[in-house]
């Protein structure tokens, strides 16, 4: 059972950003709460007003716009698994989408509110992190836009105000040649591993051009590599390949890994590795699909 | 569930408007109250169950517009203008479900708890893809956790009761 | 969950000693640490922890015992409290080492510390991120305190 609260259901972004302004920390604000009323039952958070969201207009719309994938923040997870522009422009976003949480969760919980709530143990940071995302966030008198790497802070903690709200996510359309994989382990209810490998192949001189790693749910927050990023760059498929033990083990270290009951710090980043081996190796592949008929990639 | 005249004071009280296997309900929920509580303990309709409370277990699905939901962590208020089905709500004049006769007949149930969230998820499955192969199966109904039935017999009775809907 | 942590002080540990059962000016060096109090000097003191990890917030009252006191060497203290808004307990078992040459300590910590309930689940590796740089935060605070004024 929950506590008695307050529910407020503005209709207008300015509306909910000076209602959040105006009670602080007694309100927070409210979309599908398959977080938040997870964390008010069990009585760790308890607020007095809730802030409904979701009767504010446009807010859940996926377009393609100005070269970029433009999310709406209240696109419920399971609306993204389903949609065919992200399944033409983005699919291992889709991918990674149908296997949030469960379908339950998927139904009602937003992408907005999965960023926002910052749970650690979470799939969609960690792949944003490699897209070059930017995030917009508004509040009654502004708007600003949010690369993705300065997004999360901490465990729970984003570098969100109090009164903003997440109102979109921008994703920039990749680059012909490119190969994005997300790949997650685990067997709690919530992921213990989150791994995204994002590729861009240089095929004229066969070598990758832009590689971006990055690493989430074993440390307070998903983070790039950016150490065993630089392993890859520039170098030939074969020889980046060589490489791949060493920057797996680069990237485990880096991750912040701590042990609970999710596993120790070494199996955690011993689990990085495997991902990380097995990502390579789908990223490469996906490419060599790409340019089948276009003569051999692997260098 | 609390008395109703403590239940007013001080409270928002939010009319809302739904139906509930396929009756109209005017009903007045204060914004705290979960849709399970209010289906079990106001509606009387206990097939949905408090299981994990967490929303991981799926004993508590309900479909909501056709689609599975956990209502242990849904807001009452969030059903409003929308439609509910439960399990009591499947049969029809009396005649089971193919879903619920496939279930019985093929021994898809042992204690029977998981069992409603079971069948509304397969309703869910069944609706949107008539024929699924077992790996279909497997990866839609993948959120409802059952204890007894090992879910071989659970993954039989789906594709029986497909192959029942198709007869029909 | 276990830590240890060590410090060098540059104070004699006759210096270091006083601070350490100062309990004003302690608790100071003690982050989370909103009230304190002596129920009986020397042994049984009560303290408030607060803790706050983004949007939750845990309170622990605590009772602290102390079950061992060699005078200007060791202090092994035991405490326990209660968070019932989050259905939790918090139990820790504290061991601190003074040793040193005149003007040099060296103060060291061993910590075991146990939470029970809810937050044992939900929270397990949070705890043990946020323990542990209290921990930190609290032997820089002595250290900064001891060095820089009385």
């Amino acid at each position: 059972m929950l506590r008695r609260f307050y529910l407020e259901e503005p209709e207008r972004v300015q509306e909910a950003s000076d209602l959040l302004a105006r009670y602080g920390e007694s309100a927070k604000a409210y979309a599908g709460g398959t977080e938040l009323l997870l964390a008010m039952k069990e009585g760790l958070v308890h607020y007095e007003r809730l802030i409904n969201i979701k009767k504010i207009p446009g807010l859940d719309q996926v377009k393609l716009e100005d070269g970029a994938i433009r999310i709406g923040a209240l696109s419920t997870h399971r609306k993204l698994a389903g949609s065919p522009l992200l399944q033409e422009r983005l699919p291992a976003l889709v991918r990674m989408e149908q296997n949030v949480a469960n379908i339950r969760v998927r139904e009602v919980g937003t992408l907005g509110g999965n960023l926002s709530f910052a749970e650690p143990h979470a799939d969609p940071g960690t792949l944003l992190l490699v897209l070059g995302t930017r995030l917009v966030a508004e509040k009654a008198s502004s708007k600003r836009e949010i690369p993705m790497e300065r997004f999360f802070v901490g465990a729970y903690e984003t570098c969100l105000e109090p009164d903003e709200l997440l109102t979109e996510i921008h994703v920039p359309l990749q680059p012909a040649g490119s190969s994005l994989v997300y790949l997650k382990f685990g067997y709690l209810e919530r992921p213990s591993v989150g791994l995204a490998l994002f590729l861009a192949f240089n095929e004229r001189e066969r070598s990758i051009a832009e590689a971006r790693l990055a690493v989430g749910c074993v440390g307070p927050t998903p983070r790039r590599i950016d150490e065993a990023e630089g392993m890859f760059r520039g170098k030939g498929v074969k020889e980046a390949a060589s490489l791949i033990s060493r920057a797996g083990e680069i990237a485990g270290h880096a991750s912040d890994a701590i042990g609970d009951l999710h596993g120790s710090q070494d199996y955690k980043e011993h689990i990085v590795q495997v991902l990380l081996k097995r990502a390579f190796h789908h990223a490469c592949g996906k490419l060599q699909e790409a340019g089948k008929g276009r003569g051999e990639l692997h260098g | 569930m609390a008395d109703p005249g403590l239940r007013r004071i001080g409270g928002q009280m939010i009319p809302i408007t739904l139906t509930v296997n396929g009756v109209i309900q005017e009903i007045e929920v204060e914004p705290h109250e979960l849709l399970l509580d209010v289906v079990r303990n106001r509606l009387g309709l206990t097939g949905a169950k408090r299981s994990c409370d967490v929303q991981v277990c799926g004993a508590c699905t309900l479909l909501l517009d056709g689609r599975p939901v956990s209502s242990c962590t849904l807001l009452a208020f969030e059903a409003r203008d929308r439609s509910v089905l439960t399990i009591e709500g499947l049969a029809e004049q009396g005649r089971l479900h193919p879903l619920q006769e496939a279930f019985i007949e093929r021994g898809g149930l042992q204690c029977g708890f998981c069992t409603p969230g079971m069948i509304l998820t397969a309703k869910a499955l069944l609706d949107e893809n008539p024929q699924p192969t077992e790996e279909e199966i497997i990866d839609f109904m993948n959120g409802n956790i059952c204890r007894c039935t090992g879910y071989k017999k659970i993954i039989e009775s789906i594709i029986a009761a497909a192959g029942k809907m198709k007869e029909t | 969950m276990r830590f240890e942590k060590q410090i060098e002080i540059l104070g004699s540990r006759e210096k270091v000693w006083e601070f350490l059962w100062d309990v004003d000016r302690f608790i100071t060096c003690v982050p989370g640490c909103k009230e304190a109090g002596t129920v009986e000097a020397g042994r049984i003191y009560t303290a408030l922890m607060v803790e706050k990890v983004g949007p939750f917030r845990v309170e622990f009252p605590m009772r602290i015992e102390v079950v061992q006191n060699d005078g200007f060497s060791t202090i092994k203290a035991q405490a326990s409290g209660s968070d019932s808004k989050v259905g939790s307990r918090m139990k820790v078992e504290l061991e601190v080492h003074l040793m040193g040459e005149g003007e040099r300590s060296r103060l060291s910590f061993v910590a075991s510390v146990d939470i029970l309930g809810k937050l044992a689940a939900l929270g397990h590796s949070i705890i043990k991120r946020k323990a542990d740089q209290v921990m930190d935060e609290f032997a820089q605070a002595v250290k900064k305190r001891l060095e820089g004024n009385s």
